[in-house]
């Protein structure tokens, strides 16, 4: 029988962990099975966002998701971030460590974006040999999220889930289905999403990402900005199915909402896939959300402001 | 240099392709256009596809810009964030402008946007107007850098090391110096505390701005800040300048009785008269947690 998960836990319904959030959740302890955490928001914190951290980790399991590894870029890996992660990693007891299948920058740039990268023999055994330095020096398998792209390149010779299925049995890597982001791609690139989930290797899937986009017609963009389309449920349910269930996470990034609605919305992904949820945390005031006029960023934002009295 | 008719783009040609087109300030089209992404792959617009493919409903200049529009988009609002007080004062448009000059000049190099706006006060410094020369009055433009300065302090005080899990001085243990040994001490201040000189009272107005308030901005008036951090939440206080000037000279581990003969020489006056003062300004210092500790300075040992 095939091993699940890479042999890590099923934490359940979780929620991104958010600065808005904090005070809510340090009050009112909500029932919310596990926390993820954007690592670069914390590994050099030495004030209110470590402080913070360090009691919701007493009370809920965390796990670390970064957004700087940069894992597909062709500069030397960071091994002061590498180190900076490996630490609160152990300080925080996180569950597993993840990033994305993606390159944030190159020739000593960050463009704090996720860019895709060409798909092809030459990029697959890069991207291989770097998750390997990765995981020895973590001492721990690394777990890799499917991006949202908006672009292909004329140098790919496979597909995406074909690369990432390589990937993560040539490297031995876990893997972080986004199934929105599978939902955004195949939208903006013309393929068939159920493919994509029925093709990867299910074993290897540690974790679900759930997210809402925003549709502008001829393309979607991962913004986390609001509710999971039906869709995107839809393909939750069928990737549940094919991996036995694993830990699944709420994204809500911008236009942010009170906490119980970001709880009551993980919530929905027990309901699409039979479980029973008490009805009291569902029942939530849906946010009233206005339309900004400015350009829709999508993820990841990663600053968190000063308080000053 | 790359033929174009070239199928194949190794891994490191390709990324410093992209990111020079999508980084390009004016644009995807001129990005590809440029002569710096022309020495990485020299494909012109009509033949963009032979790098970017396209989709049913996009081209691939559309699909390009959506990553060209979202690096700047992104970068701006998180440099709003930290500088929110620089940006309503400057207002969205200006702010804006100069932003994406700060971005272009220092695009970021770190793992971490806190790391983003770390030059942004010097570059507003060197960017800034000429003064009138018939003035000698601080202008808009220091105003405006002033605010850098003091929001750039309010990031590294408040997520920098600080004294929560540490024990300060406390009045008690002041008390306790014998008045022989307090000249030859000095100070260990807590690595959470600042000393700002500023052209503007900008304080009031910095916090206003932050609780989305719609303030005036201040006449000039030289301003003196101690800032500090207690329970995670970055304080600030306005000192007047003697006060400023003797913090000033603790803090460069001066010796307490060196720093007061200081500034009581600059004053011409006796350092007696400053007892009753000077007891008042430790205390309240102390009670504000600007202090580790007190120690004997090597002189005095």
């Amino acid at each position: 029988m095939k091993e699940h998960r890479l042999g890590h836990p099923h934490l359940g319904f979780g929620v991104g962990l958010r600065t808005v959030h904090f005070s809510y959740i340090l009050e009112n302890h909500p029932p919310v099975d596990w926390f993820e955490i954007i690592s670069e928001n914390f590994i050099d914190s030495l004030g209110r966002p470590r402080y913070i951290l360090e009691q919701i980790a007493e009370r809920y399991p965390i796990v670390m998701h970064g957004v700087s590894l940069s894992i597909g870029s062709t500069d030397e890996l960071n091994f002061e971030y590498l180190g900076k992660l490996k630490k609160l990693s152990s300080d925080i007891n996180a569950n597993w460590v993840s990033d994305h299948l993606c390159w944030t920058g190159v020739a000593g740039r960050n463009t704090h974006d996720l860019l895709p990268i060409p798909l092809n023999e030459e990029t697959l055994a890069h991207v291989v040999h770097r998750i390997g330095i990765v995981q020895d020096y973590l001492e721990r398998p690394l777990v890799l999220e499917n991006p949202s792209s908006y672009l292909t390149f004329a140098d790919s010779t496979m597909t995406e889930w074909d690369f990432i299925s390589r990937m993560a049995k040539e490297s031995g890597c876990g893997l972080l289905l986004d199934v929105n982001n599978v939902y955004v791609s195949s939208f903006n690139h013309d393929f068939d999403p159920t493919e994509y989930l029925r093709s990867i290797p299910h074993e290897h899937v540690v974790q679900f990402h759930l997210a809402g986009h925003t549709d502008y017609g001829t393309h979607l963009i991962d913004t986390h900005d609001g509710h999971v389309v039906d869709n995107v449920w839809e393909l939750y349910r069928l990737a549940h199915e094919l991996t036995a269930g694993v830990s699944t996470l709420l994204e809500w990034d911008a236009k942010i909402p009170e906490f119980p609605v970001v709880h009551a919305e993980v919530l929905k992904a027990k309901t699409f896939i039979g479980d029973e949820v008490p009805p009291e945390l569902l029942d939530v005031q849906e946010p009233d959300i206005e339309d900004d006029a400015r350009p829709t960023v999508p993820h990841p934002l990663t600053f968190i402001p000063a308080e000053v009295e | 240099m790359t033929e174009m008719n070239d199928p194949k783009h190794n891994l490191e040609q390709i990324q410093n392709w992209l990111q020079t087109v999508i980084t390009h300030p004016d644009g995807v089209e001129t990005g590809v256009a440029s002569e710096e992404a022309r020495q990485l792959i020299n494909v012109g617009a009509e033949n963009i596809e032979q790098i970017i493919t396209r989709s049913k409903s996009l081209d691939s200049f559309s699909r390009l810009h959506v990553y060209g529009n979202a690096y700047y988009a992104r970068l701006l609002e998180c440099l709003g964030e930290e500088y929110p007080t620089v940006k309503h004062a400057a207002g969205e448009e200006t702010f804006q402008a100069i932003a994406i000059g700060y971005l272009q000049s220092h695009p970021s190099k770190s793992y971490t946007l806190g790391e983003l706006g770390k030059d942004f006060s010097n570059y507003l410094q060197e960017i800034r107007p000429e003064k009138d020369p018939d003035s000698n009055q601080p202008d808009w433009a220091d105003f405006i850098v002033d605010l850098a300065i003091l929001e750039k302090i309010y990031g590294e005080v408040f997520d920098g090391p600080g004294v929560e899990e540490v024990s300060l001085l406390d009045a008690g243990k002041l008390q306790s110096i014998s008045p022989e040994a307090w000249p030859g001490c000095r100070f260990e201040f807590a690595p959470c505390f600042r000393l700002l000189k500023l052209r503007f009272p900008i304080h009031e107005y910095v916090t206003a701005v932050r609780q989305q308030k719609q303030p005036q901005p201040p006449e000039p008036e030289e301003t003196y800040l101690a800032i500090t951090r207690r329970n995670y939440i970055v304080r600030r206080r306005a000192i007047n300048r003697n006060q400023f000037l003797l913090l000033q000279s603790l803090f460069a581990n001066t010796s307490i009785g060196e720093s007061i003969e200081q500034l009581a020489g600059e004053h011409e006056i006796d350092a007696s008269d400053f007892a009753e003062l000077l007891q008042q300004w430790f205390s309240a210092w102390t009670a504000a947690g600007y202090f580790l500790q007190v120690v004997p300075t090597e002189k005095s040992l």
